[in-house]
């Protein structure tokens, strides 16, 4: 098992300051203001909502208040690594919704792009300005060793968290400005300027104005509704609901006070399937009739494309170090995690036999939902899995089970070791780039390694440092 | 500014300052009922604070049943009632938080603790002493979140919808405290213009936070002629009918003047400014004093309803609203 913190010789050089700062302070002095800062959290109404399971509909993520640390060289690497990645899925995007060049030369088999749920056949024949489907990347990242990162997953639709990773760091800023003093920890306020930047530049082609760009919620029920009103705050932009906008004269408008403003960039935080009732789902109240029309025509450009979430598919995971070898003539700099497709009848029988070992997960899945770990179930759980496997092996993957770094956690019993992993968010306009930093999620039960919100995970402020 | 934004900030206003005329309404039936009194007029009393609150429809005993629990229970706490102080500060939340780039950190700050100390409280904190202090803290959240509006918010056309909501919600509840006095019954040895009365007629003052503005201003004994000069007609009573339509009329000025348009609610609240600026007291009395505050409370909602069709935020945004409240 990997600890962040120390190694077999003690302290890691890059935790010096934190492991300093928790000696001085002291455990008990931590908790107390683990209370005020999650008092913070409540009072700013950083909270995602939960609805139908009782209780307080607006919840905490818990906040752990030991950041986790990365060298600049550790960073140098996943940074360049995510960047790798995200260009491959995007010029992946790009052609398989025009040329279908990497499926027709049996890199990635067409079936399993086009029988793909998220794929997106309105999107036939469409480059978007830039060649950009998914604007917004997020790559989530675990480590078993020092050099040693996997991809778990990518993000391509429309990944949250970065509110978290704003506010964490605003939050250990306000509470522990001695930390920040000596400038070691690079900041990451720049996201919003960055993306901003990156929607001006694959605005429309024909756009003859500075772009006006606007974020579409689903509105304020939604559990990220914080988050899409702390991006609009932080960018400076509207942001809108579907009952806001209407499309006239190949345009796309939202009603103001002082009658129809034009919105050329709009960065969508609802699914494909609820963007537009005329293209998609008929019942949906939440998109804009007759927007993928304009977009597609080049009135609108929509951040992050429809159509992007084929690229971030469990089945369509697996190839993506081919992706990178196949576009950007490289070698992948994050290495996927070894995964069997259980369609494959000689990896399903492998998985099958092996059940007690691996994690078993639906390639449609997420959010932790519907997968097994394989040591951490009973024998009678992982025969009742195994029989869902045979009943549809093609809806199954199955990975070894990683050990993941662990981070050192307060708990009630003071400094604990926990499991963690990371999503950064890569950003693609005319450059593809990201902040330093990115969302640590840590898996805050004793052993655990499901690290999601909904299932007990929490947060940590992530440090890159700038030596 | 998107047009459900700017809804979403005149209701916010509104709702604030909605929980804060209850809490005074609330106030006011809590210092009249302390004048010596009969049962029955007693429970007229409460009865009358439900009327003149606009609860009659939702109150859930026969009004002759009114007592302080119940009409305390069913303006603070009930959930079914849009207007008590708990689903006002509820709904103002709401919008805060749907309009949350609209409005700034502190303004969104004060709304949101107002509204989790609120959630946080129940009818057993608030029996005997401590129901005087609870209404005093709901009164303060409320000047609370104007005193953050005032201090941080942009002056842009978001202020005005905010200063909008404010003074149209006002101008209703000046009318409906003064029309309190009307519902309450005076015992039957009382005479009109007795001791009992002029206590009633003071209470009012009080609930309005305005006995003290009113001995200043009159130098005179509290009569029921100068009670409602100083809530209808005195310009510099901040509650009065006048100053509430002069501050709407205001901000449409403004909003015409920013915008480059002008609606029919420009025409209807000039015109509602010019009458209350010519009229004479005596004529407020001339067809009944809850005759006049009845129409007023019907002008200013047709006001409301030009403010919504003029500024694009009309049936859609009352939809909105309801869906908030069947949340």
């Amino acid at each position: 098992m990997y600890s962040e913190m120390n190694n077999a010789d003690g302290l890691r050089p890059e935790y010096h300051a934190v492991a300093e700062w928790i000696e001085q302070v002291g455990p008990q002095v931590l908790m107390e203001r683990r209370g005020e800062a999650e008092a913070l959290f409540r009072r700013v109404g950083i909270t995602f909502a939960v609805y139908g399971e009782g209780g307080d509909p607006d919840r905490l993520i818990p906040f752990d208040i030991v950041p986790r640390v990365f060298s600049a060289r550790e960073w140098a690497r996943i940074e360049q690594g995510s960047i790798q990645r995200t260009k491959a899925l995007n010029a992946f995007l790009t052609d398989i919704y025009t040329e279908g060049a990497i499926l027709k030369d049996g890199i990635v088999p067409e079936a399993e792009v086009r029988n793909n749920k998220a794929y997106a056949p309105i999107m036939e024949g469409m480059r978007p300005p830039g060649g950009i489907f998914s604007h917004v990347t997020g790559v989530d990242l675990v480590r078993c060793g020092q050099d040693e990162f996997y991809v778990l997953e990518d993000n391509c639709r429309t990944p949250s968290g970065i509110s978290y990773v704003l506010e964490n760091r605003e939050v250990m800023l306000r509470m522990f400005p001695q930390l920040f003093a000596d400038g070691l920890i690079r900041p990451v306020d720049t996201y919003a300027d960055m993306l901003a930047t990156a929607m001006e530049e694959v605005a429309p082609p024909h756009c003859d104005r500075d772009p006006r760009l606007a974020i579409l919620t689903p509105g304020h029920f939604n559990s990220a509704y914080y988050e899409h009103s702390f991006l609009a705050d932080q960018m400076g932009i509207d942001l809108v609901e579907g009952q806001d906008l209407f499309v006239e004269d190949g345009r796309l408008w939202m009603r103001t006070i002082r009658g129809p403003s034009r919105v050329d960039v709009l960065y969508r935080r609802i699914d494909d399937a609820f963007l537009d009732p005329k293209a998609f789902r008929p019942d949906s109240m939440l998109g804009v009739p007759g927007l993928m029309e304009i977009y597609k025509q080049g009135g609108v450009t929509i951040v992050n494309a429809p159509g992007a979430g084929v690229a971030d598919d469990k089945s369509i995971y697996i190839h993506v170090p081919e992706m990178i070898r196949y576009y950007l003539g490289e070698e992948a700099i994050l290495p996927n995690v070894p995964t069997y497709r259980c369609a494959d009848p000689d990896q399903c029988a492998h998985v099958l036999a092996n059940i007690g070992d691996l994690v078993v997960k639906e390639v449609h899945g997420s959010g932790g939902y519907g997968m097994i770990i394989g040591p951490a179930a009973t024998d009678a759980e992982c025969a009742a899995y195994a029989k869902r496997i045979e009943a549809d092996p093609a809806g199954f993957i199955a990975q070894p089970t990683l050990k993941l770094s662990t981070a050192p956690t307060l708990s009630e019993s003071g400094l604990v070791e926990r499991h963690v992993d990371l999503r950064p968010y890569v950003i693609s306009g005319k450059r593809t780039r990201l902040i330093p930093g990115g969302l640590t999620r840590v898996a805050l039960r004793e052993g655990s390694l499901v690290v999601n919100s909904s299932q007990g995970g929490g947060v940590k402020d992530t440090w890159v440092l700038s030596r | 500014m998107l047009s459900r934004v700017a809804g979403g900030l005149f209701w916010m206003s509104r709702y604030v300052e909605r929980a804060e005329t209850v809490a005074r309404l609330l106030d006011a039936g809590r210092r009249i009922n302390a004048i010596p009194s009969s049962p029955e007029v007693r429970a007229a009393e409460w009865a009358s604070i439900i009327v003149a609150s606009g609860c009659r429809e939702t109150f859930p005993k026969p009004l002759e049943e009114a007592d302080q629990r119940s009409v305390a229970q069913h303006l603070i706490f009930d959930e079914s009632n849009p207007s008590s102080i708990r689903m006002c500060l509820y709904q103002a939340r709401t919008n805060a938080r749907a309009m949350r780039t609209a409005v700034t950190a502190d303004a969104w700050e004060a709304i949101n603790e107002s509204w989790i100390a609120m959630r946080a409280k129940a009818p057993e904190h608030i029996t005997g002493g401590e129901f005087a202090p609870f209404l005093d803290w709901a009164k303060g959240q409320a000047q609370k979140f104007r005193g953050a509006i005032d201090d941080t918010l942009l002056r842009d056309s978001g202020y005005n919808f905010t200063r909008l909501g404010q003074y149209v919600e006002r101008a209703d509840a000046t009318a409906r405290l003064l029309d309190v006095k009307y519902h309450v019954l005076l015992p039957a040895d009382a005479e009109v213009g007795g001791v009992v009365d002029e206590g009633q007629w003071v209470q009012i003052l009080r609930a309005a936070g305005a006995l003290r503005a009113y001995r200043h201003v009159y130098r005179a004994s509290v009569t029921p002629d100068r009670v409602v000069h100083y809530l209808v007609l005195n310009g510099m009573c901040p509650r009065s009918l006048r100053y509430c339509s002069a501050m709407v009329l205001r901000q449409l000025d403004e909003l015409r003047t920013r915008l480059g348009q002008s609606h029919a609610a420009h025409t209807r609240a000039g015109e509602m400014f010019a009458r209350l600026q010519d009229l004479e007291i005596a004529e407020v009395f001339t067809d009944g004093l809850h005759e006049f505050l009845t129409g007023r409370i019907e002008e200013n909602n047709r006001l409301a309803v030009d403010i919504a069709a003029g500024y694009g935020f009309g049936p859609a945004e009352a939809a909105l609203q309801e869906q908030l409240q069947e949340d």
